[in-house]
């Protein structure tokens, strides 16, 4: 097989690629949508990255995010800790909300990339990665830590008039981790991915 | 030459191509994919009429979201209530500007400018407009990118409630404002989901095959 075909998801049109695939990045001619990354050690840097992603994420969520005190009163805010006084004073959709987004999209993402990439570093190749995948890519949208971080943001400022904040270690990890998960989403190609889950399938088969 | 003129579809989960010459109505019929098994469609189905419902749901929820405040600040010399606009005001009176420019385009601009534009998008393609392919192409791209930041408010007032709870006198409560703006940035980002991008290149009446 010396070529291969790839329908751009954005405009329907029909592109050949080599194969083998050489290095670089691959464009759809009518419409420049990027269609296929090539670039060496993808897989080595998501394992790397969604490892430090977990450890990091674990990090952001054990310790406070915020801590702020007014005369002498202390209070600190964690994505827990909000969920959690959303969820007593009643407002349901909310806690549900920012529950998903912040904390069980995240870590369910983190996880199983770690878990996926992990496999497929070392060797292992498997049909259950098609669940895996699938659910990675279906739930991505729905992460919104990089949002999470701008409204901290704005929360100091808001505050930091009204009183004393300080920013925990959990601050600072956050503050690591969304470039870490910026630069996976900007590196991860499912293309590779795909053809290492089908040579599971193609062995099983012989 | 495009997928669609040859019959073939691509599945959007694993991306492998499928053929679907024999079905007879290239809309509404899906395929199971070999690879993945998802099921593949030739467009999104009724991507125009989910698309433009959730955008006037979004549009029906964005008053409220505005009107009604977004968070309640109880303190021993009484209740402030904060709409969006407001906290706007405040901020630029209190002399954050940056502050209450991010969150004049995070909360309002940007949510309406998504609107505005998939209800453009969704016309465009329901009149079989053949020009400004590319740069309608950009603008969905736009709008895919923008629509999560709209929760910044929210996130706002999830963390304000959390650090400013010092006993029963002084704390802060959400506001009906907050779980409308919530349900509209939802709203939006499922009609972003909705719409299927490659009607923008459909057909249409075109008397030349001009690409722009």
């Amino acid at each position: 097989m010396g070529k291969r075909y790839i329908c751009c998801h954005k405009c329907d049109e029909i592109s050949e690629i080599p194969y083998p695939p050489r290095k670089g990045r691959y464009k759809c001619p009518n419409c420049g949508h990027t269609l296929f990354r090539n670039y060496p050690g993808m897989i080595e840097k998501l394992y790397a990255m969604s490892i430090a992603s977990f450890i990091l994420f674990i990090l952001a969520n054990y310790y406070p995010i915020l801590t702020f005190s007014v005369i002498g009163k202390e209070s600190s805010a964690n994505f827990a800790t909000s969920i959690e006084y959303l969820y007593l004073d009643g407002d349901y959709i909310m806690a549900i909300a920012v529950f998903m987004t912040t904390i069980l999209v995240p870590f369910v993402y983190i996880t199983l990339s770690m878990v996926l990439f992990g496999l497929l570093y070392h060797g292992k190749r498997a049909l259950f990665m098609i669940p895996l995948i699938k659910i990675l890519e279906e739930i991505r949208p729905w992460g919104m830590l990089d949002v999470f971080m701008v409204g901290t943001l704005v929360s100091i400022v808001k505050l930091v008039k009204m009183g004393d904040i300080h920013t925990g270690i959990s601050f600072w990890a956050f503050v690591i981790l969304i470039p870490i998960l910026a630069y996976s989403h900007m590196i991860f190609d499912p293309h590779p991915v795909w053809d290492m889950i089908e040579e599971s399938d193609g062995k099983k088969r012989r | 030459m495009r997928g669609i003129e040859k019959s073939i579809g691509s599945c959007p989960i694993c991306h492998q191509l499928l053929d679907f010459s024999k079905e007879e109505d290239d809309g509404s019929a899906f395929r199971y994919c070999p690879r993945c098994g998802s099921e593949v469609y030739m467009r999104k189905k009724d991507s125009l009429q989910r698309s433009v419902a959730l955008v006037i749901a979004s549009i029906i929820f964005y008053i409220p979201a505005n009107l009604f405040a977004m968070m309640h600040v109880h303190t021993f010399a009484g209740t402030e209530s904060d709409t969006i606009i407001s906290g706007i005001i405040y901020f630029f009176e209190s002399g954050s500007y940056l502050i209450a420019f991010v969150i004049l385009i995070a909360s309002v601009v940007v949510p309406f400018i998504k609107m505005v534009i998939l209800l453009y998008l969704n016309y465009s393609v329901h009149k079989g407009v053949c020009k400004s392919r590319q740069r309608r192409q950009k603008l969905y791209q736009l709008t895919e990118l923008i629509g999560r930041w709209s929760m910044v408010d929210v996130y706002v007032v999830s963390i304000m409630i959390a650090l400013v709870h010092f006993g029963a006198f002084t704390q802060i409560k959400a506001g009906a404002g907050a779980i409308y703006f919530l349900l509209v940035v939802i709203l939006t980002m499922l009609a972003a989901m909705a719409f299927d991008p490659r009607l923008i290149w459909d057909g249409g009446n075109c008397k030349e095959e001009k690409m722009e």
